[in-house]
């Protein structure tokens, strides 16, 4: 069965073409939602409401876009209005691709002295990072570095411009590397303190 | 080129391929020889997760109920769906691969309440509250193996994904381990390493289910 088949006999209800578009679909839906909330019960969840979203409105889908640009916008809404229920206050989509002047977005240190994250970042403290991102940014980061979509692609799932889509990318990544500096930092503080003590019991 | 037109370059043409004028900066300018080191680490490790990952089978399971309830879909004509809830149960343990995950589930959860607890209750309780899960997940693994031998080596593209997915969560569980090791305080960590565990645990069992059982 092809997907375009698939569509059509799931928009008659069929249930076989439901479950062949879940599995064709459903592990990439699933790691996008994974790494959006951080945690497979959200995930497990927000997959469940996308898939239902899907399939009661699937008699609407007319083919102006990919199937899949049409499950994932699905998707990320079901996300962002899951985190921005959950997290306030929101630093909504379009308050994340205003200038940084007026938001208080990332701070641009491009040119300022810093700390090197070469070997200090690993998947454990981005992904820790990648959860502390706002919404916004952190759902064009996931799409576009980790699920590997173009920025047209994005634009397209998140409604946006294709310039608006790099923006938010830079300053997601921007953003990444100040809180992965800061844990950095933090860790080297850690670490001082716990030599310290150590020295202090020894004494 | 300046600073900050370095920053409107990335933003606009990303960190590849660079202009010339931007290498030149680079060459020049240590600040953002380090911006630019940096933002090209966070995205080569960004490319190591996974960008597909094998969902639980109860989402479908609770998707599919859902549907049927709401009318969306013609009902399935599966028999197991007339059968008591108790058979279905049962079913559940004849094969080999999902008796397997939920043995294994169940000593994660141990391990995860183990590792709940302050922690110097937990190491008088046991020395490594993640060895009986990582037994359990060998276990496992030697199984699939056995069976994989003993198959006629045929491979289909969801197999290959399996395949890779399962490379990926063991990836993610050395830096999960590595992590814990390195920084035994860490609940986040912790958190992700039993995550991870599960993970490999649902994998192991739909790789096994498709191979289906060893007896």
């Amino acid at each position: 069965m092809s997907e375009a088949d698939a569509i059509r006999l799931a928009q008659a209800g069929d249930a076989a073409a439901f479950e062949f578009l879940y599995r064709l679909h459903g592990r990439r839906v699933y790691a996008l939602c994974l790494r959006m909330v951080g945690n497979p019960s959200d995930a497990e969840d927000l997959m469940q409401e996308a898939f239902l979203q899907l399939f009661r409105k699937i008699g609407t889908f007319r083919g102006e876009s990919a199937f899949s640009t049409w499950l994932h916008r699905m998707t990320v809404n079901v996300v962002l209005m899951r985190l921005r229920k959950k997290t306030l206050p929101v630093a909504s989509l379009e308050e994340t691709t205003e200038p940084d002047e007026e938001t208080g977005g990332p701070r641009k240190d491009i040119g300022a002295p810093d700390l090197l994250l070469t070997g200090a970042v690993d998947r454990v403290n981005l992904e820790r990072s990648i959860e502390k991102l706002p919404p916004g940014y952190r759902t064009v980061f996931v799409l576009h570095d980790v699920q590997g979509y173009e920025h047209n692609e994005i634009a397209d799932i998140m409604g946006c411009s294709v310039g608006n889509s790099k923006s938010q990318l830079h300053k997601a990544r921007t953003r990444l590397r100040d809180l992965l500096q800061e844990e950095v930092r933090e860790q080297a503080r850690n670490d001082r303190q716990i030599a310290k003590t150590q020295t202090g019991q020894a004494d | 080129m300046q600073c900050r037109e370095l920053d409107v370059f990335f933003e606009q043409e990303g960190l590849a391929p660079l202009s010339a004028a931007a290498r030149q900066h680079l060459a020049e300018c240590h600040a953002c020889k380090h911006f630019f080191d940096d933002v090209t680490a966070i995205v080569a490790v960004a490319h190591q997760f996974p960008a597909e990952v094998e969902p639980p089978a109860r989402i479908w399971t609770s998707l599919r109920s859902e549907l049927v309830r709401e009318g969306a879909i013609r009902e399935f004509s599966n028999e197991r769906e007339a059968a008591p809830w108790w058979q279905s149960f049962t079913e559940l343990f004849r094969n080999r691969g999902w008796a397997t995950a939920a043995v294994a589930a169940v000593m994660i959860l141990v391990a995860f309440m183990l590792g709940s607890r302050p922690r110097d209750q937990v190491l008088q309780v046991q020395e490594d509250p993640y060895a009986s899960t990582v037994t359990a997940l060998s276990q496992q693994e030697h199984d699939l193996a056995n069976m994989q031998l003993a198959s006629t080596g045929e491979t289909s593209a969801v197999d290959t994904s399996l395949r890779q997915n399962l490379q990926e969560v063991d990836e993610f569980i050395a830096d999960c381990e590595r992590r814990v090791r390195d920084v035994p305080s860490d609940e986040l960590a912790r958190e992700y390493l039993t995550n991870a565990y599960q993970q490999k645990a649902q994998l192991l069992s739909a790789m096994m289910d498709r191979g289906g059982s060893l007896n």
